[in-house]
């Protein structure tokens, strides 16, 4: 963190006229976005999406409906009012459902046009070979979950692309929405560009979490009126599902955020389009509901192991998937080679306000994760959207005011607590007087057993007494320190020193580092086929040694874990925490069967060790 | 009077040198078992008397050599591992901290299948928590503070 002395004083930055457009506005700081080479989808319109498409209804007895047939589908169909049961979900359909014969032309065409536009992703190190063997099996658990959850089928990512693909060839255009909230946001104007995209193929692409039909994303740009233009302090990205401050980045924190002529520049995660400030891959973790119990047993064993057997943390629960926004694909934005087409919108705009259903596939899964989203200002379940009816409280600025608001509020804040401290100059001496008056005449009732009842009654009001000057004396110290820190504040404010840029920021999410693995092509290799051959080594086990399955399922577990930890290089670690874990085992066994002893050896020992320290104070 | 120099070296921990007189007892303990089946079978005093093969299995005799070698290499191994052990070498850690765990592993197993020993469990569970103190595993380089790096 910066200390006080590193803090800059404030750059001038160019800004727009107050009365300028919203359009203008836009325009002015519009990002440029770069994706990954790879990428398959790029920010699209929704009318011509939306005639791609057919509406649908799915109603709580788990039949669906077609509502409107995809050849007929408008925008303005869209909107049309629908009344419904509770729990009726709307939803549109990019892709039709698919037999078993057209799914195979379409994945055959798919490879076809990839191999056309050339345009291939190469992971690099594996996302499997990111993790050991642990996240590994969780991961297996949540890949065979699919079986049981709703999703996307591939084909239908395949459809998608291709469907995609043609759309572009009839006219290539790139949209973001941009909205603009200049009233109830506490001074702030709030730009907010939306994009929308056809398809999230971030599974079926990039090994990712969820595949879901139709995507929306979002950044913000926050500006404050400096007395003569709008001028950006704070950028918002959003990113999957998070909120608050750690979204944010202040527009002069170079470290953080790339500017390019003033625009700023944001990552696309490869399929799943999330915004990131820096290129790079992204390590997620998913979001897993896991049972409380999982949760309890995961902390308890956590703080048994850190804090009892001081051993460094380790969560097993990382399933590795991996974001990938490396921004070595195409660019959009302004000075790129494809430019931004913008469409100005508002809760006025009827598919923005009328329309809460979802924009693509309802794929019935109950984490909604292959579900498609709903558009900018609605959640999936038809609730307003946060990010939407609440832009500052999304990326935790709702308690930051803007700067020059700052200024007159600290001092508002000097001001009071100024006040209050003149104003307790003249009640402490006051009130303390008052006190020491009822002290003297208490003790003038001492010794006099006829005044008893009395000097109990002034011995209560004393205590009362004695509690409100303490009182007003701690208020008068800690306003004094507070005003210092005030006074330091506005001197700063006064001076334009800048505050540390990531002062708000509580967990600051960079690209990781590659892991370093040993034999680069075995590591991948060993990463896939380790799970699998795990589970024939327990069939085996079972056909061929079952007396000795118990045995022989530890030691190859164990052999599993090492040859992984060689490969990742942490063979040392490995074994530390292996022979630590048996140690565990087998002190609970020793504890079973010897408790009453370990007891009294225990007893033993403290004993002991009174007995020597109080003989040594003795001497 | 000229003033003491002070002399500041690195502090050995408790866990070390507990860690360090287990290897000792367990150096004897193999020790015993190489020289009591020589004493035995009367190998020591009069010499190989009796041919160590039948065939391509072992004799007696044979299987006792055999067993008295291998433990002779494992009391080396040990007196190789204490040797490291005592100057505070890093691999001297790692290789008592990997034959902890294979050790700890078998007991175990031998555990479940009704064959306890817990005398070695309950040492290698001593060694085990000995070796896995911060300020051991500081001393020997496995644990890091940050900033600091292996020469």
């Amino acid at each position: 963190m910066n200390t006080l002395t590193d803090m800059q004083a404030r750059t001038p930055r160019a800004g727009m006229p107050p009365d300028a457009s919203d359009l203008d506005l836009l325009r002015r700081f519009e990002p440029v976005v770069r994706y990954t080479q790879g990428e398959q989808f790029y920010p699209t319109d929704v009318d011509r999406y939306v005639k791609e498409c057919s509406l649908w209804a799915h109603y709580p007895d788990d039949r669906d409906e077609l509502l409107v047939k995809q050849d007929e589908m408008t925008l303005e169909k869209l909107v049309e009012p629908r009344p419904a049961v509770f729990g009726t979900v709307h939803y549109l359909r990019f892709i039709e459902s698919l037999s078993l014969s057209e799914s195979a032309e379409v994945l055959a065409n798919q490879l076809r046009l990839r191999r056309l536009l050339k345009n291939n992703f190469h992971a690099g190190i594996g996302r499997l070979a990111r993790g050991g063997l642990l996240p590994r099996v969780v991961d297996a658990l949540f890949t065979i979950s699919f079986l049981l959850r709703g999703r996307v089928p591939a084909a239908t990512a395949a459809a998608a692309e291709l469907d995609y693909f043609h759309m572009r060839a009839q006219q290539d255009k790139n949209v973001y929405y941009g909205r603009v909230v200049r009233k109830g946001q506490s001074n702030w104007v709030v730009l907010q560009y939306w994009f929308f995209y056809c398809f999230n193929s971030w599974r079926s692409g990039f090994g990712g979490v969820n595949d879901h039909e139709s995507d929306w994303e979002m950044i913000t740009v926050y500006l404050y009126n400096d007395g003569t233009q709008l001028v950006p302090e704070w950028l918002a990205y959003a990113s999957h599902d998070f909120h608050g401050g750690d979204l944010r980045r202040r527009w002069d924190d170079k470290g953080q955020l790339d500017l390019v002529d003033d625009h700023p520049v944001v990552y696309a995660g490869a399929g799943s389009h999330a915004s990131y400030f820096k290129r790079g891959e992204y390590q997620d973790e998913a979001n897993i509901d896991l049972p409380p119990w999982v949760h309890f047993l995961n902390q308890a064993w956590h703080k048994f192991w850190t804090q009892l057997l001081d051993q460094e943390p380790g969560d097993p629960f990382r399933i590795p998937f991996v974001d990938f926004a490396r921004g070595d694909g195409l660019s959009i934005g302004p000075g790129e080679s494809r430019t931004w087409a913008p469409v100005v919108i508002d809760e006025t705009t009827p598919w923005v306000g009328q329309y809460r259903g979802l924009w693509g596939l309802f794929a019935r899964d109950p984490i909604s994760g292959e579900n498609a989203p709903a558009g900018p200002m609605y959640n999936r379940d038809g609730s307003p959207r946060g990010s939407w009816y609440d832009p500052l409280g999304f990326a935790g600025l709702d308690k930051v005011p803007p700067p020059p608001d700052a200024l007159r509020l600290l001092e508002k804040n000097a001001a009071d607590i100024t006040a209050r401290q003149t104003a307790l100059n003249t009640l402490i001496p006051d009130k303390a007087a008052e006190l020491q008056s009822l002290g003297a005449r208490l003790t003038s009732m001492e010794y006099n057993p006829h005044l008893a009842k009395q000097y109990a009654a002034l011995e209560k009001k004393i205590a009362v007494s004695m509690e409100e000057v303490r009182g007003l004396r701690r208020e008068y110290s800690e306003n004094t320190a507070l005003l210092e820190g005030l006074i330091g504040r506005l001197d700063r404010q006064k001076r334009g020193v800048e505050d540390d840029p990531r002062a708000h920021i509580r967990h600051l999410v960079l690209p990781v580092k590659t892991t370093r693995m040993r034999f680069d092509r075995f590591a991948e290799t060993w990463a896939a086929v380790s799970l699998s051959l795990l589970l024939f080594g327990i069939v085996a086990l079972v056909f061929f040694a079952p007396h000795y399955l118990a045995a022989g399922l530890a030691v190859i577990t164990l052999l599993f874990i090492v040859t992984e930890s060689i490969l990742r290089g942490a063979f040392i670690q490995t074994v530390a925490q292996l022979t630590d874990i048996l140690a565990v085992i087998g002190s609970v066994i020793l504890f079973f069967h010897f408790w009453f002893w370990i007891l009294m050896a225990a007893l033993l020992a403290v004993a002991s060790f009174l007995m020597f320290q109080r003989l040594r104070e003795l001497t | 009077m000229q003033k003491r120099k002070k002399v500041w070296t690195k502090k050995r921990p408790i866990a070390v040198t507990i860690v360090a007189w287990g290897i000792v007892l367990l150096f004897l303990i193999r020790l015993y078992q190489v020289l009591e089946p020589l004493l035995r079978m009367h190998v020591i005093q009069n010499g190989f008397t009796a041919p160590l093969f039948l065939g391509a299995s072992l004799t007696p005799l044979g299987r006792t050599v055999f067993t008295s070698g291998a433990y002779l290499i494992l009391s080396l191994v040990g007196l190789v591992v204490l040797f490291g052990f005592l100057r505070l070498h890093r691999w001297a850690w790692v290789v008592l901290m990997a034959w902890t765990g294979v050790s700890l592993l078998i007991t175990l197993i031998n555990y479940f299948y009704s064959r306890p020993n817990f005398l070695v469990m309950a040492s290698n569970v001593i060694i085990a928590i000995a070796l896995s103190q911060s300020d051991v595993q500081r001393i020997f380089h496995i644990r890091m503070d940050q900033g600091e790096h292996i020469d």
